[in-house]
């Protein structure tokens, strides 16, 4: 029987976790919390074994440190299966984790089911065009799994205890912590989504997609580069591989050439409106309603109608 | 000083197509992944702004030596590749221990560049390996990158906050697609390339065995299976009535 | 700023085969090809005729990436509701060295162009050329991308509306009135499906035409051809005739009715359209070729305007793999009198008349006149399926005598024009 140890440096993926591991077939789960006793306590109130670790050698901007943690307490409790949550902190640790235990990991994962002995994933692969199932054979595992994955447990009684561990002194030095600021959308969440693309003329135009979301009873949202590159969204609005999986129950899709990365993200929609100037776009393969018009005169005769 | 840029030659995944839910990749070009030619701009910036020598190093087939060209023309100054047709889909682990060992090789190291991912199989793993297996410090996620003196300056941008970060060298840093634009390099940049020095190792070179059985087996990489209507639709108006029908819209 | 013996400005065909050619004879080639690969945009119907052209090229061909050989040719004449097949099978046909082949232009470029690198030649992709370098009325090169680049001689080979040609001074800017257009889609569809369909063994492959109602009786036609794992389908069609309908017909929405006809659907089902492609054709014909020599220029390919437009077909990519062949042997000679002169590269122009594509381009001569005539889009394949009808009609009556039947719809006035259409067509 596996031993499953799980770690994330936030409370309410590490408790997704939790049910994760429940899922594939843990009895007991073995929690790490390092420098977070309302975490430990939290995880605890769940269920977990948590061991927690104090020690302020250790910053979670420093990940060869956090990483050293987890392997030293995952050699003392004899954890194989390590589950970790797949956001960037959590990529980040994997790797060197990965390489400390000589373990097989793998990273985005969207689902895991068990399988006789073996506990197969799921993730997307070739930029999102496919998904691939795959487990891991080596004796150690790690496994991050994608946040919202799984939901929170339920209640169980479990217990904190202390654990030390030795890190090397830092070569990473933490100077400032910026909080992005205010967007706190949850696009993932929304029940309509009208995502904006680069066939979107100027920052200008987007009050008219805010009013068309809000006569929806939705979001806006964006491809990559309308954030990334012209910053006119917040990456909180992000569709797509490097961003958001959503599955509205409608998703109205404008001026988004439709490449994989994006439609990863919204594949799962039910109803799915393409409106591209261009005829052919890549983006109509994958419409239940397919219009070929400028996305600015289609914004203003919406609003107008609804 | 060193900079060596680790960049992966991927199928054109414009290039890959679908068939019976199937990728295929017959004819499709091989390219350097996308977010690894950032990781070299951000290389080829310090380099222009300072002194530095940047190398990009590669683990893979032959074809390498054709596709790191590119990066030879996007302004780094040698190669370094470790080339074996077993190096071909190899995995995570197998490639950061190549990469380490090859590392290892190369004199005066003061920082290793990865992409965030790499463009096929984009698990974020590779770099953070290798940061373990050289004992390097890291820092994954960067959006900004600056060198001052033995230390660099990263701006680490994490989901809900961005961290600036002061860390030692010799580092890893794992840059983000946002860091730059990647330059795209100009015809007489492109025919010097080919003259640019290349290192050409092979597997035994490097002292790195692939152990007989894989750590990651892939049960099947299938397209989802997407049913859409496809309905094309003249007019706003006729698009409302479709929408009202299906009762996504004015509920 | 870089020097070189020959800049060739495009990696098609005519590039391609003049690169190839050059850089056997080790001189120093630069190819600029604005697309991300050879061959990524290079739209082409899909059958190449390897004879007249396997000369020009002894070692290409036996490794060469081409599709099927085809064994089988047919032509349909569609009507409104009805169409007549005729299907042509030839021992000729399925005798080696095979006279025709389906090709995928995506495929073959690449691969032509690997070889053309092996000889030595350097090509560059995404590399647009947007200026050719004038001096005291000589090309000596060509800007890209803010690259100056200079050669003792430019090879223009960037296809129809040659940039390259223009600003050289040897072609004037087009028409849009004066071209066709292509559009062609990639259907994919298992080998063995493809060789139930289309009755092939092995590589054998199908070349079918098709006219009339595919192009609402304008000038022009449909094609379809089976290549290893997939079907190339397109329409071919006049622009001017298209604008002339009022409302103007939409070309796409011809291949879309082209493709839901009966007798096409049943060949494509459950295919999947895997490329799209549109592309101008230069209306052809002697009369539109542009000037093939100026002082340190050549022109080939369909930049030079060698691509034959007959209506239901294209013919063009022996024309482009000769006419760079040729530009390289001009050049070759030039070099040798260290003279680029227009005069000196005019040995070109002879070297062409007296190969196949120049003849040909003469015996087609009147070509684009004879098929503009609409009687051969319109009437023919409306009468002919209607004879036809009658003759498979079966009433519960007696049933009429044939000859009475076909005479109902051939009025002698009819005749006679028929005769004349087909003279016309006769000399093509
Ligand atoms: C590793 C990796 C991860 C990535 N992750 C993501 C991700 O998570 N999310 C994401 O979105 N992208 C992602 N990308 C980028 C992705 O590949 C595409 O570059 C991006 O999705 C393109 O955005 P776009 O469709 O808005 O822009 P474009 O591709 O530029 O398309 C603009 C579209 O707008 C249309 N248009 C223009 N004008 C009008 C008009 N007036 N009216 C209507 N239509 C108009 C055009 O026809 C075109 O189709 C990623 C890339 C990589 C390599
Ligand atoms: C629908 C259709 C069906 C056809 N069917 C057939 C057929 O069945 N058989 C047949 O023999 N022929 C056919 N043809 C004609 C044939 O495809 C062409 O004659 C042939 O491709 C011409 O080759 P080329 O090398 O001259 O030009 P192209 O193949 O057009 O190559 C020109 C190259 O130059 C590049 N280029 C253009 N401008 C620049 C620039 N400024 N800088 C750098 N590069 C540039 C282009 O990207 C391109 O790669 C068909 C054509 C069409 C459109
Ligand atoms: N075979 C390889 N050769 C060189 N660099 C690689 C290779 N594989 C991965 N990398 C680097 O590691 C990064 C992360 O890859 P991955 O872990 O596969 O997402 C890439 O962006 C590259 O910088």
């Amino acid at each position: 029987m596996a031993t499953f140890m799980i770690y994330s440096s936030k409370e309410k993926q590490a408790l997704e976790l939790i049910t994760a591991a429940k899922s594939v077939g843990a009895a007991a789960v073995k929690a790490v919390c390092i420098n977070d006793e309302a975490q430990a306590n939290a995880l605890a109130a769940a269920g977990a074994e948590v061991l927690l670790i104090n020690n302020d050698a250790i910053s979670l901007a420093d990940v060869a440190a956090v990483a050293s943690a987890l392997g030293q307490v995952a050699a003392q409790l004899g954890a194989d299966t390590i589950l970790l949550s797949s956001d960037r902190r959590g990529k980040e640790a994997a790797g060197r984790l990965a390489a400390i235990l000589d373990a097989g990991c793998l990273t985005d994962i969207s689902a895991i089911k068990a399988n006789g002995d073996k506990i197969e994933c799921q993730r997307n692969a070739l930029g999102g065009a496919t998904v691939a199932t795959q487990y891991i054979a080596s004796d150690k595992k790690i496994i991050a799994i994608r946040p919202k994955t799984f939901d929170a447990p339920g209640a169980g009684s479990g217990s904190v205890n202390a654990m030390t561990v030795d890190v090397k002194a830092s070569a990473v030095k933490l100077i400032e912590t910026k909080t992005r600021g205010g967007d706190s959308v949850d696009i993932e969440a929304a029940e309509a989504l009208v995502v904006v693309g680069q066939g979107l003329n100027s920052k200008d135009d987007l009050p008219a997609v805010e009013a068309l979301a809000k006569k929806l009873g939705g979001e806006v949202a964006c491809s990559k580069p309308v954030a990334t590159d012209k910053k006119w969204l917040s990456e909180e609005r992000i569709v797509g591989l490097s961003g958001k999986k959503c599955k509205p129950e409608l998703a109205i899709i404008l001026g988004i050439s439709g490449q994989v990365q994006f439609t990863v993200g919204i594949r799962d929609a039910k109803v799915i409106v393409a409106v591209n100037s261009d005829e052919n776009a890549t983006i109509n393969g994958m419409a239940d309603y397919i219009l070929t018009a400028d996305m600015h005169d289609v914004i203003k005769e919406m609003n107008s109608s609804l | 000083m060193n900079i060596v840029v680790a960049m992966k030659q991927v199928p054109d995944l414009q290039q890959v197509r679908i068939r019976n839910r199937e990728p295929v990749f017959t004819d499709v070009p091989l390219v350097l992944g996308n977010i690894d030619k950032n990781a070299l701009e951000a290389a080829v910036a310090i380099k222009e702004s300072g002194d530095a020598n940047v190398i990009a190093l590669s683990a893979g087939n032959e074809d390498v030596e054709d596709t790191i060209k590119e990066a030879l023309a996007a302004g780094a100054d040698e190669a370094f590749l470790v080339l074996d047709d077993k190096l071909n889909g190899a995995e995570s682990g197998v490639v950061a221990q190549v990469l380490a060992a090859a590392v290892k090789k190369i004199d005066d190291v003061g920082l290793i560049l990865f992409g965030e991912g790499s463009g096929d199989n984009y698990s974020g793993q590779v770099g953070s390996r290798v940061a373990e297996l050289l004992g390097l410090p890291q820092v994954a996620y960067a959006s900004a990158l600056e060198l001052k003196g033995d230390k660099a300056l990263v701006t680490r941008s994490l989901e809900d906050c961005t961290e600036i970060v002061e860390v030692t060298l010799p580092a890893v840093v794992t840059v983000l697609s946002d860091i730059n634009e990647a330059r795209i390099p100009s015809v007489t940049q492109i025919l010097k390339a080919g003259k640019k020095p290349k290192e050409v190792l092979e597997l035994d070179e490097v002292g790195v065995k692939i152990p007989p059985a894989a750590s990651v087996v892939t049960v099947s990489n299938l397209a989802p299976e997407t049913e859409r209507k496809r309905i094309v639709v003249k007019s706003v108006a006729e698009l409302i009535q479709s929408l009202t029908t299906e009762g996504v819209i004015g509920r | 700023m870089e020097k070189f013996d020959v800049i060739i400005v495009g990696g098609g065909l005519a590039g391609l085969a003049a690169a190839y050619t050059l850089a056997q004879q080790e001189l120093e080639v630069l190819v600029l090809e604005k697309g991300d690969y050879p061959g990524a945009k290079n739209v082409t119907g899909g059958r190449i005729y390897v004879s007249p052209v396997r000369d020009l090229f002894p070692d290409l061909w036996a490794k060469a990436p081409l599709e099927r050989f085809i064994a089988h040719e047919g032509v349909t004449m569609m009507a409104k509701e009805r169409s007549v097949s005729i299907a042509y099978h030839g021992q000729e046909l399925l005798e080696e060295p095979y006279q025709s082949y389906s090709i995928l232009r995506a495929k073959f470029d690449r691969w032509f162009a690997k070889q053309a690198e092996r000889k030595g030649a350097m090509l560059v992709t995404k590399s647009r050329v947007d200026e050719v370098i004038i001096e005291d009325g000589k090309v000596c090169g060509v800007w890209a991308g803010g690259d100056e680049l200079r050669a003792d001689v430019v090879i223009a080979c960037d296809g129809v509306l040659s940039l390259t040609a223009e600003k050289a001074g040897l072609r004037k800017p087009g028409n849009p009135h004066d071209f066709a257009v292509g559009f062609k889609e990639v259907i994919e569809l298992p080998a063995e499906t493809i060789e139930n369909r289309f009755n092939l063994t092995d590589n054998e492959g199908a070349a079918h035409m098709f006219m009339g109602e595919v192009t609402r009786g304008k000038f022009g036609g449909g094609f379809l051809y089976t290549n290893k794992e997939s079907l190339s389908l397109g329409i071919v069609v006049g622009i001017k005739d298209l604008m002339e309908d009022q409302p103007a017909i939409e070309a796409p929405v011809l291949l879309d009715e082209f493709k839901q006809r009966p007798e096409i659907a049943a060949l494509i089902r459950g295919g999947e359209t895997v490329e799209y492609s549109a592309h101008v054709i230069p209306e052809g014909g002697l009369n539109a070729l542009t000037k093939l020599t100026g002082n340190g220029i050549v022109v080939a390919g369909d930049a030079a305007g060698f691509s034959m437009n007959i209506g239901v077909t294209v013919r063009g990519m022996e024309y482009a793999l000769a006419s760079g062949y040729y530009a390289a042997q001009a050049v070759l000679k030039a070099r040798e009198a260290e003279d680029y002169s227009a005069g000196s590269l005019a040995v070109y122009e002879q070297l062409l008349k007296d190969s196949f594509v120049m003849k040909d381009f003469n015996s087609f001569r009147n070509a684009p006149e004879a098929l503009e005539n609409p009687r051969l889009f319109t009437h023919y394949p409306e009468l002919l399926g209607n004879v036809m009808r009658d003759m498979y009609h079966m009433p519960a009556g007696p049933k009429d005598r044939l000859y009475p039947t076909v005479m109902k719809y051939m009025k002698f006035n009819d005749l006679l024009k028929m005769f004349g259409d087909f003279r016309k067509v006769k000399k093509i």
